[in-house]
């Protein structure tokens, strides 16, 4: 009970300190009525929490469907996927504001629909080690092609669309978070639901399905939950690397490998890095706004090491 | 013996793997009742695991019909089914570092709602699976700190917490020392004789099979050799035609023993 | 015989000396340009039909476009600039091209490297190639003309000013730029004058906070950038009340020796503005 109040006091503080802190200063009595706050910070904030803990989400679901630590949702394609879209939505100067954020998510999900199919072993079974081979190869395909429409480009333009890739929450608007918010509620109940069955699958496949689980559609729903959040997570923000890969890690060595609770703490755990890693990025070298990417890594990774020497007795094993 | 319907009912199964040269299983028939041990022998590659998916219902036979409770194995819902038959599979790897009463719990999940928690029903399940198979005192325990012998039971308690009826077990003494092996096979004896389930065991080891099945299933190249009760089974001539050594077969206990008789090389 | 074996060994071992730069020539002829703002350059100068072969992003003026395009300006395609034989090549100076005049000097090629990103640098540029290229007077008087731009006292500032070429991530124009310097010499102020750098991504709330009265934009269409209608930038004041300054690519695109008419052009167009 001790874990979850200590997270989500975390998630406060990180909430609050995105929000009061900024490279433009706002004083604390004028924060309620400040446009910068209620316009760009709180959207900003909420867009981060629910990006985080998507990705944070999709990674644990991804981990335990692969049954391979080091799994992250952009192992399998996706990035590279929303990337070429962006990159032609650019090419062929397709007009209107969610341009971006529409061709990048439409990429995405045509990346996966092909990992997907490529995954298909013998018919109609999913084989979890041929999908991340699978994702790898089609990300880097995505990726080569990406690379060469942007270099054989004319306008500055599509150099400056790889610089979205390396993500970014400075799209957060209340519109977007909005979207956001109404779209991520059913891929989370999919693998909430799916949570007990990822404890089986953590056994094999045959076990599971000894146990009572359905294993197949269970891999479909997991994969397909897992790459639309994702998928929505890099259309809002880009590719922010090592928050689905760390933050199941982190969770686990607290909560264990119990899903029903793993899953949950990585939602919150996840937004709650994220917060801190945006703030970090909007102030460490204001007026500048670094990649907050580069962030999540560098915040991640201590975190990590020393979470693991505490509590990596008993929970890290194996 | 009751004479209710069979847990298992195997008709006449024949099934071949997609591209191979000769069927894996043909024409083969099993009927397993409650209260029943049955013992599934034959030399490698005979059809013994083919046997226990075509039986369990995660392969369709190409002939033939499996029923289960009664009820033919493709139509049942595989949470349902876990509910009847609980299975000790060959291998297990298992990726998290848990304690033992976790991963027996595990084996409350055909009971579970999709959304409740565990109930204390749940809890007392998983402690009478442990006491069955004495291992109630492993409970806490981590599971990689059990010895294989220790690790099996906690597998079999798992598969109790299930509350089978019918119980199926895929060479569950294959790597365990002797002693270990022996608590095994009296384990699965006092819960068919004491707690009424039926158990369907494929091993290795003939002449245990022999000492605690009440039938055996000798199979050669996926075709029944013998079907009966051991003494009927193990006989001298069939033994040494299945496996393709020669024996000699000696009674312990009213039930017939192989022992594998050498064969010297010709000196050059 | 040891005697004719250690020669061997030194022949083969030592003795290639590193390739001396190529002398230019008295007066370049076959002149690849590696840069569009050296290019424009050339055809100021009046020496545009001294030059052979161009980058595929040299565009201005026109007459440019009749030129062969040789490729890429960074990491520049040695081969295919050889195969225009000229006798100079005008190399952007960048850390990107440091390998690419040793390589055009190992095949006898003479090349000279310019810095290209400031006013200045434009000045200096001119009065280079007008000795490079036999147009000296003129090359002195485009020379002549940027340092009289550049001491003109800055006029009294009509307009904050903020240049965005990015909106995801935003990226702003800072006091490294030669924007940053047409915009000082045209009356606005750039509000992120205090960044050193050419350019730099900034968060929307840094924008709204410093308040711009105008937004610039490099752009050849009249439309407001995209990016007006998403209800984020329009916490920006400008971008709210649409004022925005397209600045064309042709004028504004590079360094160039038209910076006084693009100065003059943007007093103009501050000047409209502000009284909107």
């Amino acid at each position: 009970m001790r874990r979850w109040l200590g997270l989500g006091a975390l998630l406060a503080v990180a909430f609050v300190g995105a929000v009061v802190l900024g490279p433009a200063h706002v004083a604390l009595r004028d924060l309620a009525s400040s446009d910068i706050v209620l316009s760009l910070r709180v959207p900003r904030a909420l867009l981060a929490l629910l990006v985080g803990g998507s990705l944070g989400v999709a990674g644990a679901s991804l981990q335990a469907l692969v049954r391979n630590p080091l799994a992250d949702p952009f192992l399998l394609g996706l990035s590279g996927g929303a990337g070429l879209g962006a990159v032609l939505a650019i090419a062929l100067h397709v007009a209107g504001p969610w341009a971006l954020p529409l061709a990048a998510f439409a990429g995405a999900l045509g990346a996966m629909a092909l990992v997907y199919r490529l995954g298909l072993v013998g018919g109609a079974q999913l084989d979890p080690r041929v999908l991340l081979l699978a994702g790898v190869a089609v990300g880097a395909f995505a990726g080569a092609i990406t690379t060469a429409i942007v270099s054989l480009a004319e306008a500055a333009d599509l150099r400056n669309a790889f610089l979205w890739l390396w993500g970014g929450l400075s799209g957060a608007s209340w519109d977007t978070v909005l979207v956001m918010a109404a779209y991520i509620p059913l891929p989370l109940v999919v693998l909430y639901a799916a949570a007990r069955p990822l404890d089986l699958l953590a056994l094999g496949e045959e076990p599971a399905t000894h146990l009572g689980a359905d294993v197949e559609p269970l891999k479909r729903r997991v994969y397909i939950a897992a790459s639309m959040l994702t998928a929505a997570a890099v259309a809002v923000s880009g590719v922010i690397g090592f928050v689905g890969l760390i933050v199941p890690h982190i969770t686990r060595l607290v909560w264990g490998h119990r899903h029903r609770a793993l899953l949950p703490a990585a939602f919150l755990a996840g937004g709650a890095l994220l917060l801190f890693a945006d703030t970090a990025a909007r102030v460490a070298v204001a007026p500048r706004e670094l990649p907050v990417g580069i962030v999540t890594a560098l915040v991640g990774v201590p975190l990590f090491a020393v979470l693991l020497r505490r509590w990596g007795g008993a929970g890290a094993r194996a | 013996m009751s004479t209710a319907t069979p847990l298992l009912s195997v008709r006449g199964v024949t099934y071949r793997y997609p591209g191979a040269a000769a069927d894996a299983l043909h024409d083969l028939s099993l009927d397993v009742r409650a209260g029943e041990f049955h013992a599934v022998l034959g030399p490698n590659g005979s059809g013994k695991t083919t046997l226990v998916r075509v039986a369990l219902g995660l392969v369709a036979p190409d002939t033939g019909a499996v029923d289960l409770a009664g009820r033919r194995a493709a139509d049942w819902p595989r949470r349902a089914l876990a509910r009847v038959v609980g299975v000790v599979a060959q291998r297990e790897d298992n990726l998290f570092p848990q304690q033992v009463r976790e991963t027996v719990l595990l084996g409350r999940y055909p009971h579970l709602s999709m959304w409740g928690a565990e109930r204390p029903a749940d809890q007392a399940a998983v402690t009478r699976a442990l006491e069955r198979c004495d291992a109630l005192g492993l409970a806490d325990r981590w599971i990689w700190t059990l010895s294989g012998g220790e690790y099996q039971r906690v597998r079999l308690a798992r598969a109790l917490a299930q509350e089978p009826s019918l119980l199926v077990l895929d060479e569950p003494t294959a790597s365990l020392d002797l002693r270990h092996e022996m608590e095994m096979f009296e384990l699965v004896r006092t819960l068919v004789d004491r707690h009424g389930l039926a158990a369907l065991m494929i091993t290795h080891h003939v002449n245990l099979a022999a000492r605690f099945a009440d039938r055996v299933l000798l199979l050669a190249d996926g075709r029944s050799a013998a079907q009966g009760v051991p003494a009927a089974v193990l006989t001298h001539d069939t033994v040494e035609r299945v496996f393709a050594w020669p024996v000699a077969i000696a009674p312990f206990d009213d039930r017939p023993q192989m022992i594998p008789l050498r064969q010297p090389k010709e000196s050059a | 015989m040891r005697r004719l074996l250690l020669a061997s060994l030194l022949a083969i071992v030592g003795c290639r000396p590193a390739p001396d730069r190529p002398a230019t020539p008295p007066v370049a002829q076959r002149i690849v340009s590696l840069a569009p703002s050296s290019t424009e350059l050339l055809f100021a100068l009046g020496a545009g039909g001294q030059v052979v072969g161009r980058t595929t992003w040299c565009r201005y003026p026109p007459a440019a476009l009749q030129v062969t395009d040789v490729g890429d300006g960074l990491n520049p395609n040695i081969e295919a600039i050889a195969a225009r034989r000229p006798d100079l090549v005008v190399l952007y100076r960048s850390q990107l091209n440091e390998t690419a005049a040793t390589q055009l000097a190992r095949l006898g090629i003479p090349s000279v490297t310019l810095a290209q990103d400031r006013l200045e640098d434009i000045g200096r540029a001119a009065r280079a190639l007008g000795r490079l290229t036999g147009r000296q007077t003129a090359g002195d008087s485009i020379g002549a003309a940027m340092e009289a731009l550049l001491r003109t006292p800055a006029p009294a500032p009509i307009r904050r000013v903020a240049f965005v070429v990015w909106d995801n991530p935003p990226m702003i124009i800072g006091a490294g730029s030669y924007l940053d310097q047409l915009a000082t010499l045209a009356g606005g102020v750039n509000v992120f004058h205090d960044l050193s750098a050419a350019s730099a991504t900034v968060s929307i709330e840094t924008i709204v906070a410093r308040n711009p009265d105008v937004i610039l934009v490099l752009s050849d269409s009249t439309a407001p950038p995209a990016y007006s209608a998403r209800r984020e930038w329009r916490a920006i004041r400008a971008v709210r009340e649409g004022r925005f300054i397209m600045l064309p690519a042709d004028l504004f695109g590079r360094p160039s020796p038209s910076a006084p008419a693009a100065v003059a052009a943007l007093h103009r167009m501050l000047e409209t503005e502000a009284q909107r």
